[in-house]
């Protein structure tokens, strides 16, 4: 069960990664933050029935749901022989000669709430320090929530913020968070930093609008609005060491405290072949008052967004049905919060 | 091509030569011959290779050695004070929560994190805090009270 032979570059600064990248991409190069995906894919040959991973899913050539078809072929993001479905399956991408291990990149292992109120994370920020951070848990309280119920304490403690969205997972417990708290996400290449709405990020499972030779840098929150809130429920068969059946994160602000909705974000994971934001909800929504009716119609409006297949966590119509009923609880549970903590 | 890896394990320095896919759990096990950290899956799923890496509980198959350079390890050799079990690993023996024994090296690292972060956990903060770490004999029920054991003691 040895790792396949490769060779381990480490950047001082991010520029170098970079360069790095782009040195070795013909030989394949990878970039390594905690390992707790890329170590134990880089070992799949070996172990090929790890289960915390997700087979993916489609999309229709419309765009619209093929719920029980398998993606492959036919999906408009990644067909055979596309280039995103060509990047993954390139060689050099499952026995890279090279890793860029970025643990000593310390400047992107903070957390910080700017002077404006906004909030940023450094790409390398373990998922374990995330609750930690007081900060979040008041105002960001989805990814909190997110980071909390990841994994296990020991993959918290070595993942990162970073290597969850980099992999552009459906079921991932921070990417589902970060598209509802309105995240932006910072990539740094060799020739500049762009940014990257969260929800545009991943592309397939496993394939995201990142180019190789970019590094995800940091994640970058809006200031927390008055009267708004946020909360993540992770639908999963444990408590610990499971990947989500559902998930659902929910960000409401109120123009006042059982006032009108002023906006509204859902997103959703494992139900789609990336996590989704639930359009829908906003149209439901703004503008009305969140009593018990237009809250329900809201989360109906949700479950019609959501794209998943049946597999082991669940089947597809169950899937549907769990989102409908967190979406409303989680959206109940907001509004009476704003009424608590005003 | 080897690297030099220095790190300090059990507060003893050590420069070792590594291969770079060579895991911190090889290393340990094999280069040092600190056979107590066990291997089980290999993959995060188990938690029977945890270790203490700068006082984290770090499971050192998914890390690379080349990860730990400059680093600080704690082991289950490094528990016992002069030749004699500490508290915890008494704990353990006293409650009954050492079966097979398999998991009890990472059990014990991960407890020992917990102790030192929250002095007195509640039995949600213990179960909340070993739920990476498997056990496929005691039931957990067992590995539970001796860590309140242990903290009880220290109090
Ligand atoms: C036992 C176990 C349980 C798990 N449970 C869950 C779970 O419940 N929920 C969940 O969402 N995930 C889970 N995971 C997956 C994993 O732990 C997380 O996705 C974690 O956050 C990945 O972070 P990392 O730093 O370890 O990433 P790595 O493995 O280091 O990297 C992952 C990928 O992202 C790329 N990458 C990493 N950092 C960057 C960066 N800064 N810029 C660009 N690319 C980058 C890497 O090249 C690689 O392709 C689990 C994993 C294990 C082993
Ligand atoms: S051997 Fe490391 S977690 Fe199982
Ligand atoms: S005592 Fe056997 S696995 Fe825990």
């Amino acid at each position: 069960m040895i790792l396949p032979r490769f060779d381990v570059l480490v950047p001082e600064t991010v520029d170098q990664a970079c360069a790095m990248l782009v040195e070795h991409a013909d030989e394949g190069v990878r970039l390594l933050a905690g390992g707790t995906d890329l170590l134990v894919d880089l070992r799949r040959p070996i172990i090929p029935y790890h289960v915390p991973r997700c087979d993916g899913c489609t999309t229709h050539p419309e765009g619209k749901v093929a719920s029980t078809v398998r993606c492959e072929p036919s999906d408009p993001l990644m067909p055979a022989g596309g280039p995103l479905r060509a990047a993954l399956e390139d060689p050099r991408h499952a026995a890279p000669k090279y890793l860029v291990s970025l643990h000593k990149l310390n400047q992107l292992k903070s957390i910080q709430v700017l002077g404006d109120g906004s909030l940023k994370v450094g790409a390398l920020t373990t998922i374990a320090a995330i609750p930690r951070s007081p900060e979040i848990r008041r105002s960001w309280t989805a990814l909190a929530d997110g980071a909390a119920n990841l994994g296990s304490p020991l993959v918290r403690n070595r993942g990162t913020l970073g290597g969850n969205i980099a992999n552009a997972r459906p079921a991932a417990d921070t990417a589902v968070p970060a598209i509802a708290l309105d995240g932006t996400l910072t990539l740094q290449g060799p020739s500049g930093t762009r940014t990257v709405a969260a929800e545009d990020f991943a592309r397939g499972p496993g394939l995201s609008v990142m180019k190789p030779d970019e590094v995800l840098t940091e994640v970058h929150f809006p200031p927390p609005l008055p009267h708004a809130g946020s909360a993540y429920y992770k639908l999963a068969n444990r408590k610990a060491l499971e990947i989500s059946t559902v998930g659902v994160a929910v960000w409401l602000a109120l123009e006042k405290p059982g006032g009108p909705v002023k906006d509204v974000r859902v997103a959703l994971g494992a139900v789609g072949p990336t996590p989704i934001l639930a359009e829908s909800v906003g149209e439901v929504l703004a503008g009305k008052t969140p009593d018990e009716k237009v809250l329900g119609k809201a989360a109906m409006a949700a479950a019609g967004d959501a794209r998943p297949i049946d597999d082991h966590r669940g089947a597809a119509w169950y899937r549907v049905q769990m989102v409908e009923l967190l979406t409303l609880r989680l959206l109940k549970t907001v509004v009476e919060r704003i009424a608590s903590h005003p | 091509m080897k690297k030099i890896v220095s790190l300090t394990v059990n507060g003893i320095a050590h420069e070792v030569a590594v291969e770079p896919r060579r895991t911190l759990l090889e290393l340990l096990r094999e280069d040092l011959g600190l056979t107590g950290t066990k291997k089980g899956c290999g993959i995060g799923d188990c938690g029977a290779c945890t270790v203490l890496l700068d006082g984290v509980a770090t499971f050192s198959c998914l890390t690379l050695a080349i990860q730990a350079d400059g680093g600080t390890v704690e082991t289950a050799e490094g528990l016992a004070e002069t030749g004699k079990l500490n508290r915890l690993q008494q704990a353990f023996v006293d409650h009954g929560a050492i079966q097979c024994g398999f998991c009890t090296p990472g059990m014990l690292m991960t407890a020992t994190e917990l102790l030192r972060s929250t002095p007195q956990p509640d039995e949600h903060d213990i179960r909340m805090a070993i739920s990476g770490n498997l056990c496929r004999c005691t039931g957990y029920q067992k590995i539970v009270e001796a860590i309140q054991a242990a903290a009880k003691e220290s109090s």
